[in-house]
């Protein structure tokens, strides 16, 4: 593994080291390991990194073509004959194209099918809305028997493939577009589907996040603690669903002051699927959703779109910033107890 | 506003000191009894620039409560002619207050035993009783917590720095094993004294003394925090700078008043 982390990277990491490229890998390794593992892809075997699976397994793979309503419902088919498939298509594609297959052939009969969706939210910001996938994290956290992830990273993408080999049931994994730099410099940091990881420990605000955000706050919470003197909780919440609400509720409890930040809409995302654990456990806090707003993105490079939304270090700063001027408790009155 | 170093004195004394009085009263047993039933007002004036700044002790049937308001008239007054003389009383030196209301020797009798009680918290003050020390303990980190806030309001320009720059923070102190709590709460600089734990939040600071005998040396001095801290006197959890800054206002305070 290359030694870069942080957020600078170089071609050789790109390539080696990002989210699909590990994907690509780690499935290889794992193909070495499970005879019942297949892949399967719509014509997008080399953009979505399952080629390599592909090349290793010739046998075991499955192009089907530029038909991602047919991809699904073979992939279900072989599910029910007792094969693991791992599906590969871009984020987009997974989530509406093939929508109602994800659904009923895959979600309704608790298959055991892996989805591997790339290009995630606006990490292919220049395809423009057709390619962006601001909505899937939405649609497919309320499938009922879906389990969604959002690695932070290549790392974490390794540890989040790994994991859903032998998780019970359907599995949406949503990665970049193969470019995203790392953040996570070894697999060993305790990765469990369903709970967060405490990427840093704070008592002022917590940064609740997940895929590329994380790395991002986590650079802004060494901002600022430097600039601000903040003690700024980060919480990689790389499972949507199932949900580590016994984090959140901590988190509620201890800093009061809670910011999601996703690659998606905020409308039906992680941020939605906090808020939905606070106000139902009756918590005050000051809290905010920071994502893509109800609009369809603006076209242009992810690094450019990053900051336009606030899901850059800087736009995080800022927004940690605002938050923390915010009360989350009513009680003005600062006369000493005696 | 800034106040000055003797009257920024006074304020904690009055605002800090006073209101401890009640832990006395309700804890140590002889006190208790000793105002069994007492209902009186009595009042610490003290004369400062032409003003007076002051408290008034309320006894209702025993039950002590101090009132800044000063308003009714007192059953007792002590009455001091400036801050400083008000100041070297409490900090135990010979000076003798103008007392009023002569016509209840019994009530400044027991008041007067209520002040040498509050010696207690003197530096030099050793309890060898368990229970005293338990006493003292609880008095001091009350008394911290409501200093700490009340040195702030006075407007120390140090600790106003400190303060003006924070969000809303806990600074918490507590007792391990005992029912010994009380907290500071810092937000853009405005501070309040609380007692007991702050349940609301995750204290950004909390020091956890490690029972009364992990407490007491050092509260009174005997230890150095950092050595405290090595031998698990005290624990720390938070930062470890603000926990440093809070001590050393600790210590200022200390020096203001004693």
């Amino acid at each position: 593994m290359s030694e870069v982390t942080g957020t600078t990277w170089t071609v050789y990491d790109a390539n080696s080291m990002t989210q699909a490229e590990v994907y690509g890998h780690v499935l290889c390794d794992i193909g070495e390991e499970r005879d019942d593992v297949v892949g399967l892809t719509a014509d997008l075997a080399k953009s979505t990194k399952i080629g390599l699976f592909g090349e290793k397994f010739p046998e075991r793979f499955f192009n089907v073509g530029i038909a991602e309503q047919n991809l699904f419902g073979v992939a279900a088919g072989m599910a029910l004959s007792g094969l693991t498939p791992f599906v590969s298509t871009m984020a987009a594609f997974a989530s509406m194209r093939a929508c109602e297959q994800v659904r009923t052939d895959i979600c309704y009969q608790n298959l055991n099918c892996k989805i591997i969706a790339t290009h995630g939210g606006i990490s292919f910001g220049t395809a423009g809305s057709t390619h962006n996938a601001q909505e899937d994290v939405a649609i497919m956290r309320s499938f009922p028997n879906m389990t969604v992830i959002i690695p932070a990273d290549g790392v974490e993408t390794a540890n989040a493939v790994r994991a859903c080999v032998d998780w019970d049931g359907p599995v949406y994994i949503r990665v970049g577009r193969g470019f995203e730099p790392t953040w996570y410099d070894s697999e060993e940091y305790g990765f469990q589907i369903g709970k967060a990881v405490t990427v840093s420990e704070g008592t002022d605000i917590t940064l609740i996040c997940c895929g590329v955000t994380v790395l991002q706050a986590a650079e802004a919470a060494k901002a600022l603690k430097a600039e601000d003197g903040l003690s700024v909780r980060v919480l990689n919440l790389h499972t949507i669903k199932p949900l580590d609400e016994e984090t959140i509720l901590k988190a509620v409890q201890e800093t009061r002051r809670i910011i999601t930040f996703e690659e998606h809409t905020v409308h039906g995302g992680l941020g939605s699927a906090v808020a939905d654990v606070i106000a139902e456990s009756g918590k005050g806090c000051a809290f905010e959703k920071v994502g893509l707003p109800d609009a369809f993105s603006l076209v242009g490079y992810p690094e450019d779109l990053y900051a336009h939304y606030k899901l850059d270090t800087n736009g995080i700063i800022e927004k940690v910033r605002e938050v923390m001027g915010r009360d989350f408790e009513e009680d003005e009155d600062w006369e000493d107890e005696v | 506003m800034t106040e000055n170093r003797t009257h920024l004195a006074t304020r904690i004394l009055l605002k800090a000191l006073f209101p401890v009085m009640k832990v006395v009263v309700a804890d140590d047993p002889k006190m208790k009894k000793r105002f069994e039933g007492v209902t009186a007002r009595v009042r610490f004036a003290v004369a400062c620039d032409g003003d007076s700044l002051g408290t008034d002790v309320v006894f209702n049937d025993g039950a002590l409560f101090v009132d800044d308001s000063m308003e009714g008239p007192p059953d007792v007054s002590f009455r001091f002619k400036s801050p400083e003389a008000f100041n070297a009383f409490m900090a135990g030196k010979p000076v003798i207050p103008g007392i009023r209301g002569w016509r209840h020797p019994g009530l400044i009798g027991k008041m007067v035993s209520l002040l040498l009680a509050m010696k207690i918290l003197m530096p030099d003050a050793r309890p060898k009783q368990e229970e005293k020390q338990r006493l003292k303990v609880k008095m001091i980190i009350y008394m911290i917590t409501t200093a700490l806030s009340q040195y702030n309001k006075g407007g120390d320009p140090e600790m106003s720095r400190w303060t003006g720059k924070q969000p809303d923070r806990i600074y918490q102190m507590s007792v391990d094993g005992e029912e010994i709590a009380a907290y500071v709460r810092v937000k853009a600089g405005k501070t309040k004294a609380g007692r007991g734990m702050y349940t609301r939040r995750r204290p950004f600071v909390h020091i956890c003394f490690n029972g009364i005998q992990g407490a007491l040396p050092v509260l009174m001095g005997d230890v150095e925090f950092v050595e405290a801290l090595g031998r698990q006197l005290v624990t720390v959890e938070g930062s470890p700078e603000y926990a440093a800054n809070l001590n050393d206002y600790m210590q200022r305070i200390q020096a203001l008043i004693v």
